[in-house]
């Protein structure tokens, strides 16, 4: 930088510009405006003129019917429902075919480490722990996403996302927050981290905050398959047949729901207390409707957000793969390690209505949450590496007739789940949005107090009624 | 396994209270220091608003003010004697040039905050005295002359008092309280007291504000009888007596409506910009094109009536109902 | 901007806005109103030779492109949306400050034609301080569809800088929008830009202002919007004239007039 002594008269200027403003009129910013704009006014009148026929636009008609009382919720909803079946039926042939194909690697590479003659150990570590979280991880978030992100782009170009957030808002203003934040939350089902980003439409400070201390209320996608595994095995099992996808449905979309209230919630307790002092403003324009550009939309989706949430997926997947590895096939004693890690803290579990092995899962799922399941079952089956859920009635068995699961458990886990601290991508998103490090430790441990304390009084709660 | 356990908790322990700059002894040093600090700013505050108003300190209005015992106002006294902030004169309590130039900084602090919590912090009016009360100690010049420029160099705090320049220079506002003022003349209100805080919150309750204009429309002993040619107010003279207003320089605009009152499809003409809106809030509104003269439309309202989208120079601006309720207009000419 | 200047001032505050000045030739800044189609013509200029990131130390998204035009390699910056460069967001913050202290080659303002009154709100003010201005009239098909017309030649005739309608979502008026640019950043086209008058009591504190501007940075391009800004009250305006960033642009606007007129005179002469 220049280092230049101040140029000779920059004092005698500032004092000078100092004295003027304090002479100026009080309003004289509103003043320039208004000659701008007056200005502005006159010169587009000389050059904008009516020409041709005014085709009738369609515009005036869709605002009506997707703001309108009777029609705006249920259209909000059903695109939200067409959305998410789109993403969670296309979702599964391919993260079934990534899986297939990453595990098969592992396969072959292990079999010829093996016989190039490497240690166990080494094989173990870098095929079965450290590729084998990247694998998982890819083939559980890639296919989602891929497909989440371009659907919520093609809605946001369209001029639809706008026009949610202006009809919400007035919800998200009696707790202190901006209607948009209703859009960082939908970006929060794809990823938290994703969602936290998204934040930057929101020009406020505070709403702003808001919305990235709340957006780990949503459950993202990578929680998503332990809430529908747990829907289906336990609170569908206690369903006749014919009502079973029914009620597991029911729940996911209720526990859902929990994450919107607390959202809510919290965003007013918040609001109201700690960030009282923060800047606030609103403002929000609902640009007309517009043909969403595909080429466009497909990029940015796909390179600014899908491969961006990916990469720093990657980064956090693979030294977690490998501690996982580790805890699973350290043995001290006659068990493992994570044995004893999970013998430990099983006081603490049972006391909020888990078990010390979940809890394992959780911390070692900091990292990135897809891997909570499987490290479950690679503990509770005592093998050396993540394993796959297998088929419901095993699983049943394996829980409910091995480790003493009931229904306080699963109805625990799906709110633990839901209300947890974010993952570590996330709480690295905050750092890097709010350069704050209170706000991110409120952000990381804030929502950890709020799930230990809500399971502790469902657990206390079932029990003094004498249900569990 | 406990008594490893129990030695890593004990020294965990005494790292907490003995750690050099976040041990509980060294936090607590800081916080008998920072309150002692407090204490101090509090009573130079204190003499200088008796001097501004002209009535004299004394050892009772400051023990009173700062909730001390007259022992402990005496101490207090002594030690600010010593530091040279303050001299004692038969007459009361007087500041020193030192224990003035902190005091200035310290009402310049409190008024600049009392600014930001209500035009950037949208809080209540109401409410912001006691949050500005903490936040003025904790100030440094730098940071400080940052938030007055962030507010654009405001003249005065939302109570219409002046704030002091970085040079400490206070501007004095001439006005009579509205007990005094006469009948049916135009009035602008220039400053509202907020202390007793019990009164302040009639005031603010009643939606007064400092730049408003009002007449006295009847003044009886129990009540006086207000209109800001909207809405009518009945105060009781005590409470009056807390609202200080001057001359209004320009005769004021006519009654006017507010884009609240435009129901969906109707148009109208922006007048003016409240002047209780200031802040950033204002200045994105005008960036929006609200500015005087520019016709409007109410053209969508949202799922729940709140907020309502506005047509305003071919763009479709959503407005809350507190922002459009800010928005002066009138009927198209 | 010619990269063999790696010492010139300006390069300095570009390597601080964290961009590569070894590689293009001429700087171009995007500036606009939100939702106005700013981004379908960055992208159609740039295609997929773009990337994004931030401003360096905020939260605030930058995409920047490149493409190649007649020869010359641009770097097109794509600034924040914004309604308007005069308050204290950090949106508005970033884009006027890169418009004077990044000192592009030439600042192309996209606007929407169906509602050009808004936009030229933010054009006035971006010719404030600059006068290397392109002003980009996008969305003419919606406002065919609309039944307006916008006189493209009249808006130029008032703003005094070139102004190219376009569509850009079907590429129309791209090729022209690429000329104009060319003609501004290299110099080839005589800029008049207009200039607001302000309401008396301020237009008479900015006169009084002038000629303390022109004694502590003589030769500055945009003397009237610092004074605004020193009014105003921006940290950033009072920053840059204490440690002589305000000087640095002066000179670099000196040199490059001399540079100027010594190629014409060599190109008259032949």
């Amino acid at each position: 930088m220049t280092t230049q002594p101040a140029p000779t008269g920059a004092d005698a200027l500032l004092a000078r510009a100092e004295a003027l403003r304090q002479a100026l009129p009080e309003n004289f910013r509103d003043q320039l405006v208004q000659s701008l704009y007056a200005e502005a006014e006159g010169v587009a009148r000389r050059a904008v003129h009516p020409a041709g026929e005014r085709r009738r636009d369609w515009d005036g008609l869709l605002d009506r019917l997707v703001t309108s009382p009777i029609f705006g919720l249920p259209i909000m909803l059903l695109i939200l429902a067409v959305v998410f079946w789109l993403t969670i039926t296309g979702a599964n042939v391919p993260s079934a075919l990534i899986a297939d194909a990453l595990f098969w690697f592992e396969d072959q590479a292990a079999a010829l480490f093996t016989a190039l003659g490497a240690p166990w150990w080494l094989t173990g570590f870098v095929w079965h722990g450290v590729w084998r979280g990247l694998a998982w991880v890819v083939s559980v978030m890639l296919p989602p996403m891929a497909i989440f992100f371009p659907c919520f782009t093609f809605l946001e170009d369209l001029g639809y996302l706008p026009r949610v957030a202006f009809n919400l808002d007035w919800l998200f203003k009696k707790a202190g927050a901006h209607g948009k934040q209703s859009l960082t939350m939908t970006m929060g089902f794809g990823c938290n981290a994703a969602g936290i980003i998204a934040t930057r439409v929101i020009d406020s400070p505070r709403e702003r905050l808001i919305a990235i201390l709340t957006n780990n209320f949503v459950p993202c996608n990578g929680r998503f398959p332990t809430l529908i595994m747990l829907a289906t095995v336990f609170v569908a099992a206690s369903f006749p047949p014919a009502l079973a996808s029914v009620a597991a449905a029911g729940s996911v979309v209720m526990v859902v729901l929990v994450g919107v209230l607390f959202t809510l919630a919290v965003s007013a307790l918040l609001s109201r207390t700690l960030l009282r002092g923060e800047a606030s403003a609103f403002s929000l324009e609902l640009p007309p409707f517009r043909r969403p550009n595909l080429k466009q939309i497909l990029y940015t989706s796909l390179i600014d957000r899908t491969i961006f949430v990916l990469w720093r997926a990657i980064q956090t997947a693979a030294p977690a793969g490998a501690a996982i590895w580790l805890l699973g096939n350290i043995v001290v004693g006659d068990q493992s390690l994570a044995w004893h890690v999970a013998d430990f803290l099983n006081p603490l579990g049972l006391a909020i209505g888990l078990d010390g092995v979940i809890l394992l899962a959780y911390i070692i799922a900091i990292p990135a949450n897809e891997i909570v399941v499987p490290t479950m079952l690679m503990v509770y089956l005592g093998v050396g590496m993540m394993t796959d859920t297998p088929g419901f009635t095993e699983l049943r068995a394996l829980l409910i007739g091995q480790h003493g699961w009931t229904m306080l458990t699963a109805v625990n886990l799906m709110l633990f789940s839901l209300l947890h601290n974010p993952c570590a991508t996330t709480i690295m998103t905050m750092w890097k949005e709010t350069r704050s490090l209170k706000w991110t430790t409120l952000g990381a441990l804030g929502p950890l107090a709020i799930a230990f304390a809500v399971c502790f009084l469902t657990a206390s709660l079932a029990r003094l009624l004498g249900w569990a | 396994m406990n008594i490893p356990l129990l030695i890593v908790g004990l020294a965990a322990l005494g790292a907490a209270v003995f750690a050099p700059r976040f041990g509980l002894l060294a936090l607590g040093r800081r916080f008998r220091a920072n309150r002692r600090r407090i204490q101090t700013e509090d009573a130079l505050k204190h003499l200088h608003a008796c001097a501004w108003r002209g009535q004299a300190a004394t050892l009772q209005s400051l023990a009173g003010a700062l909730h001390l015992t007259l022992a402990g106002a005496v101490r207090l006294v002594g030690a600010l004697e010593a530091q040279g902030l303050l001299r004692v004169a038969e007459d009361g309590l007087h500041l020193t040039l030192d224990g003035e130039q902190i005091a200035v900084a310290v009402v310049r602090a409190h008024r600049l905050w009392e600014r930001y919590l209500v035009d950037e912090a949208r809080m209540p009016l109401a409410d912001v005295h006691y949050e500005a009360e903490r936040r003025e100690h904790s100030r440094d010049v730098e940071s400080l002359g940052a938030l007055d420029a962030a507010l654009g160099y405001p003249a005065t705090d939302p109570h219409g008092d002046p704030i002091p320049t970085a040079r400490g220079q206070i501007e004095r506002v001439e006005s009579r309280p509205l007990t005094d003022w006469p009948l049916d003349t135009p009035a602008r209100i220039v400053h509202l007291e907020d202390e007793p805080a019990a009164l302040f919150a009639q005031i603010a309750a009643e939606g007064l504000r400092p730049g408003q204009t009002l007449r006295v429309l009847e003044s009886a002993p129990q009540r006086l009888t207000l209109s800001d040619g909207r809405k009518t107010f009945a105060l009781a003279p005590l409470v009056a007596a807390n609202i200080f207003v001057a001359p209004e320089p320009v005769t004021g605009t006519p009654t006017a409506r507010r884009l609240t009152g435009l129901k969906q499809g109707e148009r109208a003409v922006v007048r003016a910009l409240d002047a209780g809106l200031q802040g950033f809030t204002r200045r994105r509104l005008l960036d929006l094109g609200l500015t005087p003269g520019v016709p409007v439309t109410a053209e969508l309202p949202s799922l729940f009536g709140d907020p309502m989208a506005y047509r305003v120079r071919g763009t479709l601006i959503a407005l809350r109902r507190e922002q459009a309720d800010q928005i002066l207009i009138s009927d198209e000419v | 901007m010619s990269a063999d200047c790696e010492t010139c001032p300006a390069n300095t505050a570009l390597a601080q806005m964290g961009l590569d000045v070894s590689a293009f030739d001429h700087l171009v800044a995007l500036a606009g109103n939100p939702n106005t189609g700013k981004s379908t013509v960055f992208n159609a200029l740039t295609g997929l030779k773009q990337h994004t990131g931030n401003w360096p130390g905020k939260t605030v998204t930058r995409a920047e492109g490149g493409y190649q035009f007649q020869g010359k390699r641009y770097k097109l910056v794509d600034l924040p949306g914004t309604y308007s460069l005069l308050s204290a967001s950090q949106d508005e913050e970033i884009a006027r400050n890169f418009i004077l202290f990044g000192q592009p080659d030439c600042t192309l303002v996209v606007t929407d034609a169906t509602c050009l009154e808004r936009n030229l709100n933010l054009v006035l003010q971006v010719l404030e301080i600059s006068d290397r201005v392109v002003v980009c009239v996008n969305l003419l098909d919606e406002a065919r569809r609309k039944g307006l017309s916008v006189d493209t030649r009249q808006l130029a005739r008032e703003l005094g800088v070139p102004v190219v309608g376009t569509a850009a979502r079907s590429g129309e008026g791209l090729g022209d929008l690429l000329t104009a640019v060319a003609d501004v950043a290299g110099g080839r086209v005589a800029v008049a830009p207009r200039r607001v008058a302000a309401h008396s009591a301020l237009e008479s504190a900015l006169q009084e202002l002038l000629p303390l501007i022109e004694a502590a940075a003589p030769g500055l391009p945009n003397p009237r919007w610092v004074a605004l800004r020193l009014l105003d009250g921006d940290q950033r305006i009072r920053q840059a004239l204490l440690n002589g960033e305000l000087n640095d642009i002066a000179q670099r606007q000196r040199e490059a007039v001399r540079r100027f007129s010594r190629k014409m005179a060599v190109e008259g002469a032949q």
